[in-house]
């Protein structure tokens, strides 16, 4: 396969690159004035990377066709799927961003672009199909992160989030390299059809030992459970947006990359690994339920919920099937379109002076006062606590069924009787909402691309949502097919 | 004969080095035993025939990374005593975790018994270089196979110096644009004022 | 008697019910009532030519198939509508008082607030009671049976604001479910012998199973005399015979029409009209028999002599409607089916009479139910007290036998005394004697009533009703002991219903005693007729014939001695003789003994249960249990997320280890 057919498979990634390359000169001559602008710009660059996926996700292209650069890229159906997620989800996070930030007047136009730099980051991320990519792809990802986790510099939650992500996410990396330096000793290559080749037999124990570190490093990225540990102090720490970014996009990427070493790279040591993964899944669903109970600030509640929704996700991997891939997929669609929807509704709240309301206590009553955004944080609630005819129903449907399928029917059993524990507390949201008396902080009107995004997403939910069902199911299939190399 | 003397003497040197950069009290001592470890691991490259690595150890760690690393530990003025009390607090907890993996390494993957290691390369070693340097072939596989991931690293690089400048770039600024109406508005008195009675010759804590 | 006609009958006042019930409110008043009155109407005109037909024997029995219900191996049965002799009786006595009590409803309940949910309910009864009687299999019957019982609690609690119909609801609820588990029993025994829930198939195969066994609850029994026993106390529940009449009285605190039209003309006879209904199946379990003519007998006698010492006009007339179930259950028990169901008409007529003419009196009264605040009222409401006269002469069974003349009362009550005596049996006797001394007592507490209500001195100052009507005390009021107050006749919607009954209470008995009582061929099979009884029953001495007559004007010149020549009778009365006052004043004690035996014990088991099985075990261990785990790890992963960075890195590290571990081992 020459040069140029690689490159124009990661058409994507290179528009992704060119234009953040520009939009660093732009912020570097434009100063703070230009911040504006370079948003409008990221996000139609964002937006023209997402239109170049359609060939790729309409065809559901897979196979070496898809290949680049030797096999260390694969621009399949399931990295475009998951591209178009990522892409998706940073371009609501973007249009969201600028009013937020104006309101403390600290909106500068790098952060456009380093949401564009992680963005390309994830976007190797989930096309890898070689450790060296998954790792700089990674890291790519995570140094953005770890600066926009510390955006708000003079804050000292913000900073203190950006210095926890940056240390843990090191420990992180050290464990994930070192897992791939074990696979790639004891296999003699990084490429993940090498890896898998290599795996298909008998397996050493230095080999398992390179499968855990390396998913323990992505676990570490997804933020379940034990490496979750960050993800609560991180959330609320840093700025509503960045932790809106952290919910969806990257969780995306990292879910996505983790399904693509589990199932393609291990998928010939499925009983190696899916022990470990229902624990963690089970244990994410616990924990993230658990820990959500006790909190009265409300990000750091959403940052439990999603540990909590990635428990749902680990359990249509576990299931290490065609179908469980798919339902991954689709739980993860679904997921971003809450996550998104909910952390939106939180930047909403504030009162005249920008002060931010993101405690029980600030919300008690909000249905008079805000009756709009309290039915759609209603919506997003429900959803989030599965119950139908809400969409988030459908999701953990999807991945229950998927796992009954694989006769996982204990994980299944289990998974449904702790998502009880979890829907207390999305409905203690209601009832603070609808039922409590109202609290004296006034909540000042919200933006148009707030209540843009905010309604968007609460109809994805909604159960008009289920229009997009078949649409989700067949991408969903066409990514996971990709994924297990079916054509 | 020599290259085995060499290898015990570099890896115990560096292993030893290694536990004094953790155990030192002094904090400048750690980081001068993190150089010494830098140049036992260079040693060790040296003896494996990875010369290029070697010299990058030393220029790279030895001469840009550790240096700094001494100019951060004796510019900050950080309490490493009060650290440590956290340290010493976990400790035991921390070494038994660390000999159970220790353990499971050297048991789970046999390298107490080199022999029965099975690598993916036949010597353990990476694969034979056709009549070419070091430098040569790592040079052709980073600009050639690897030229995509070449370039992300450069990526990851810029990354790195934008998120430098975002986080500490202070543009100048007036005293009067960083007040906070809402943050004084919504101070309450209890969250600012204490009130204590105090005896006669017993000090007030707060 | 087309098949559409059935229908229409039986499914008119259901649609009325719907009608009315979903449109409550929206659909006003006299929209609701005018559905629901004039479905009823219809369904009225409709079945008298049935009847009419029947009696001149130019009807044959039909089946009207509705629906397919319940088809499951060999357990199979339909919605079926049958029209036979026995059935057109029923039909005419339902939709009579039905559609009366409908138009005197319009007037009764003309002040209160939820009038379309009242006839709603009313016409909903009527659509039960009409399954009921048209039913061709047990479960339609069944069907019916709880439908009426539903609606029955609904009425009674009508006034759900007022506690007291609320317990009372809730009591005739409860205990008729005594009774429906006899029922079911009954029915669930029944297919298990027979294979079949069919009526008409159960009857024709009931005397091939005489003499066979069963066993049951461990014993070897006589298999017809169980199932007729457990179903006889199904029918004990809903008419409300000794030992399960407790709701009955109590049942008064629904509105005066509701206990004319249910608790006295129609649904308490459904008892009855299943005994009749399945009488030769009846016929083939002696032992049955014997038990239904001993509680019947009781009843008769016992509801009699509370009677007699009541205040509350409607519970007097209520344990009278107890007393004369007991006379139709001992006269179908001693085989006269046709002398039962011939009661059964007459009394829902005279019944019905006597509870709308107490309903006028309570109208005219203010809503005071008490005979002591009456008095004197003949003068002020002379209608009504025509019709409550008529009522009582019918109840109390005036008539000459030798005149072969007399009120409907004289012509079924005193059949079923003579049949009583023609049957001869050691039981029958007794019944017979329990039905004459009853009779006395029956002429006696009708003439307390009438001489307390109509007669004497006006009362009503003493009467809070009144007291808040005219705002005086009686000190205030002085010597006018009527307070000033002047009862009002009621108005026509009212008094019409009371006129047509008068001639029915009048004239039942006169005209149609022939085929009632005498015509096998009137009853075309519908019941077991025994021609032999009959003949005997017409052959018994003249004392028995007249014993009836003789107690009646014993009895009227005994209230007579007592109420209006010497009203200090009754207090001396009850200064002699105390205890046995107080054992009847307070119905001999049967509340008191259920509570002690039953609602006691139920209340101690209910709570041990609860506090131990429900509270102690499931809630602890169940809900309860889950949340307090679920708090307590809420806690735990609040303190596992110290903040501290060295504890996340070692949490992440021992996950790490722990995952090696795992797999390595």
């Amino acid at each position: 396969m020459d040069t140029a057919t690689s490159f124009a498979l990661i058409a994507p990634e290179l528009l992704l690159a060119v234009s953040s390359l520009l939009l660093v000169l732009a912020a570097a001559w434009g100063g703070d004035k230009a911040a504006r602008p370079v948003t409008i710009l990221a996000v139609s660059a964002l937006f023209g990377a997402g239109l170049l996926l359609w060939p790729v996700l309409h065809l559901g292209k897979v196979g070496p066709e898809t290949w680049a650069f030797g096999d260390l890229l694969r621009a399949d159906a399931f990295a475009g799927f998951a591209k178009a997620l990522i892409y998706l989800a940073a371009i609501g996070c973007l249009v969201v961003t600028p009013s937020w930030f104006d309101r403390m007047k600290a909106m500068k136009p790098e952060y456009p672009v380093l949401v564009l730099l992680a963005t390309l980051g994830m976007s190797l991320m989930v096309s890898a199909s070689d450790l060296l990519t998954l790792y700089l792809g990674l890291e790519l990802n995570s140094l953005a992160a770890y600066v926009l986790a510390a955006y708000l510099r003079n804050d000292s939650k913000s900073a203190e989030a950006g210095l926890k992500y940056f240390v843990l996410g090191a420990l992180a990396s050290g464990i994930l390299l070192y897992g791939m330096s074990l696979l790639y000793g004891f296999t003699g290559t990084t490429s993940f059809a090498g890896i898998r080749e290599a795996l298909s037999g008998e397996m050493s124990n230095g080999m398992l030992f390179g499968v855990i570190f390396v998913l323990a490093g992505l676990a570490f990225k997804i933020a379940a459970v034990p490496f979750h540990m960050w993800t609560p102090d991180v959330y609320e720490g840093a700025p509503t947006p960045v932790t809106t970014f952290f919910a969806t996009a990257p969780k995306v990427a990292a879910v996505a990359l983790t399904a693509r070493v589990a199932l393609d790279a291990f998928g010939g040591q499925v009983d190696a690994w899916r022990q470990v993964v229902i624990f963690a899944a089970l244990a994410s669903i616990v924990v993230g339920a658990l820990g959500a109970i006790g909190q009265n600030n409300l990000k750091r509640l959403l940052a439990y919920s999603s540990i909590n929704n990635v428990g749902f996700i680990l359990i249509g991997l576990a299931a290490a099937s065609v179908a469980g891939a798919s339902a991954m997929f689709v739980y993860l669609a679904i997921y971003v379109a809450m996550s998104l929807g909910s952390f939106v509704a939180l930047m909403m709240l504030h009162d005249e002076d920008g002060r931010a309301l993101e405690t029980f206590d600030d919300i008690a009553g909000l249905s008079t006062k805000r009756p709009a955004l309290a039915w759609c944080l209603l919506a997003l609630m429900f959803s989030l606590a599965g119950i139908p005819p809400l969409l988030g129903f459908w999701g953990k449907f999807v991945v229950f069924q998927a796992a009954v399928e694989a006769n996982l029917v204990a994980l299944a059993a289990i998974g449904i009787a702790a998502s009880v524990i979890g829907a207390f507390y999305y409905i203690k949201f209601i009832k603070v909402m609808f039922f409590d008396a109202a609290s004296p902080a006034t909540v000042a009107d919200s933006t148009r691309a707030h209540w843009a995004v905010l309604g968007i997403t609460t109809l994805i939910v909604s159960p008009l949502g289920y229009f997009l069902t078949r649409s989700f199911g067949d991408l969903g299939d066409k990514a996971a097919s990709a994924l297990f190399l079916l054509p | 004969m020599i290259q085995t003397i060499a290898f015990y003497l570099f890896a115990v040197l560096m292993i030893a080095s290694a536990v004094f950069v953790i155990t030192a009290r002094n904090p400048v001592h750690s980081v001068l035993w993190l150089i010494l470890a830098f140049f036992n691991a260079a040693g060790l490259m040296v003896l494996v025939g990875a010369e290029f690595i070697a010299m990058l150890l030393v220029i790279v760690y030895v001469g840009a990374v550790a240096v700094l690393f001494l100019f951060v530990v004796m510019m900050l003025d950080i309490d490493f005593a009060e650290l440590r009390a956290g340290f010493i607090k976990n400790f035991p907890l921390g070494i038994a975790i660390a000999m159970v993996l220790l353990a499971e390494l050297v048991l789970g993957i046999g390298a107490y018994q080199a022999g029965a290691l099975q690598l993916g390369t036949p010597d353990g070693l990476a694969a034979p270089m056709a009549d070419r340097s070091n430098i040569e072939s790592l040079g052709a596989l980073m600009y050639g196979r690897y030229l995509i991931l070449f370039e992300v690293a450069g990526m990851i690089l810029l990354v790195a110096m934008v998120g430098a400048i975002v986080l500490t770039h202070r543009p100048p600024k007036s005293a009067r644009a960083s007040q906070n109406i809402s943050r004084q508005v919504a101070r309450r008195p209890e969250d600012a004022v204490v009130m204590k009675q105090p005896t006669v010759g017993q000090g007030v804590e707060l | 008697m087309s098949s559409t006609q059935i229908l229409l009958i039986v499914f008119l006042p259901l649609l009325a019910a719907i009608i009315a019930g979903l449109g409550n409110r929206a659909l006003g008043n006299t929209a609701a009532k005018s559905i629901t009155t004039g479905a009823l109407f219809a369904s009225c005109l409709m079945s008298w030519p049935i009847f009419l037909g029947f009696l001149n024997g130019s009807l044959q029995e039909t089946v009207v198939p509705v629906l397919k219900w319940v088809e499951s191996g060999s357990l199979t049965f339909d919605w079926a509508l049958r029209v036979d002799t026995l059935t057109a009786v029923m039909l005419v006595v339902i939709t009579s008082v039905s559609a009366l009590v409908h138009l005197y409803s319009w007037g009764y309940m003309d002040e209160d607030p939820d009038q379309p949910r009242f006839f709603a309910y009313l016409s909903l009864f009527t659509f039960a009671m009409l399954m009921l009687v048209t039913a061709d299999n047990l479960v339609q019957m069944f069907f019916g049976w709880e439908g009426v019982g539903l609606a029955s609690y609904l009425l009674i609690g009508f006034w759900f604001r007022k506690p007291s119909a609320n317990k009372a609801a809730i009591k005739a609820f409860v205990v008729n479910r005594v009774g429906d588990l006899g029922f079911m029993l009954g029915i669930f025994g029944t297919y298990l012998v027979f294979q079949t829930t069919s009526i008409p198939d159960i009857l024709k195969m009931a005397p091939g199973m005489s003499g066979s066994t069963i066993g049951f609850l461990g014993y070897r029994v006589a298999t017809m005399d169980v199932l007729c026993i457990l179903l006889f106390i199904g029918a004990m529940g809903k008419s409300a015979q000794l030992g399960l009449h407790t709701w009955l009285p109590d049942a008064m605190e629904g509105p005066t029409p509701v206990s004319a039209l249910i608790h006295a003309a129609t649904m308490v006879t459904a008892g009855v009209f299943m005994v009749c209904r399945l009488s030769p199946m009846f016929e083939t379990a002696p032992v049955a028999l014997s038990m239904v003519v001993f509680v019947g007998a009781a009843t008769c006698f016992f509801a009699a002599t509370i009677g007699t010492t009541q205040w509350d006009i409607k519970r007097v007339i209520a344990y009278s409607t107890c007393s004369q179930l007991g006379y139709m259950f001992f006269a179908a028990g001693v085989g006269a089916y046709g002398a039962a169901m011939f009661h059964l008409f007459t009394h829902a007529f005279f019944k019905a009479l006597l509870f709308l003419g107490a309903g006028s009196v309570i109208h005219a009264m203010h809503h005071e139910q008490d005979m002591r605040y009456y008095g004197g009222l003949r003068k002020h409401i002379p209608l009504t007290f025509w019709a409550m006269l008529l009522g009582t002469l019918a109840i109390t069974g005036l008539g000459v036998y030798h005149l072969k003349l007399g009120f409907a009362g004289f012509w079924s009550k005193d059949a079923i005394i003579e049949v009583a005596f023609a049957r001869g049996t050691d039981l029958a006797t007794f019944a017979f004697w329990m039905g004459v001394i009853a009779a006395l007592l029956t002429s006696f507490y009708s003439w307390r009533l009438m001489f307390l209500t109509f007669w004497g001195k006006p009362r009503w100052i003493e009467s809070e009703h009144i007291q808040h009507s005219v705002h005086k005390t009686p000190e205030q009021a002085g010597e006018d002991t009527t307070g000033g107050y002047h009862p009002h006749e009621s108005p026509l919607p009212m008094l019409i219903p009371l006129g047509v009954l008068s001639v029915g209470a009048v004239l039942a008995g006169q005209v149609f005693a022939p085929q009632f009582l005498d015509s096998a061929a009137f009853w075309a099979g519908s019941i077991f007729y025994n021609e032999n009884l009959i003949h005997r029953m017409h052959a018994v001495p003249y004392l028995v014939k007249y014993a009836a007559f003789i107690v009646m004007v014993l009895g009227f010149l005994g209230a007579w001695y007592a109420y209006i020549r010497n009203p200090s009778i009754p207090a001396k009365f009850v200064e002699q003789f105390r205890l046995v006052h107080q054992f009847v004043y307070n119905k001999w004690y049967f509340d008191e003994l259920y509570n002690v035996l039953f609602v006691k014990p139920a209340f101690w088991l209910g709570r041990i249960f609860w506090v131990k099985g429900d509270k102690g075990l499931i809630d602890r261990f169940g809900p309860d249990g889950a949340a307090a785990l679920v708090v307590q790890g809420a806690a735990l992963a609040k303190k596992v997320q110290s903040g501290y960075l060295y504890s996340y890195a070692l949490i992440m590290l021992l996950g790490l280890v722990a995952a090696i571990t795992w797999v390595l081992v």
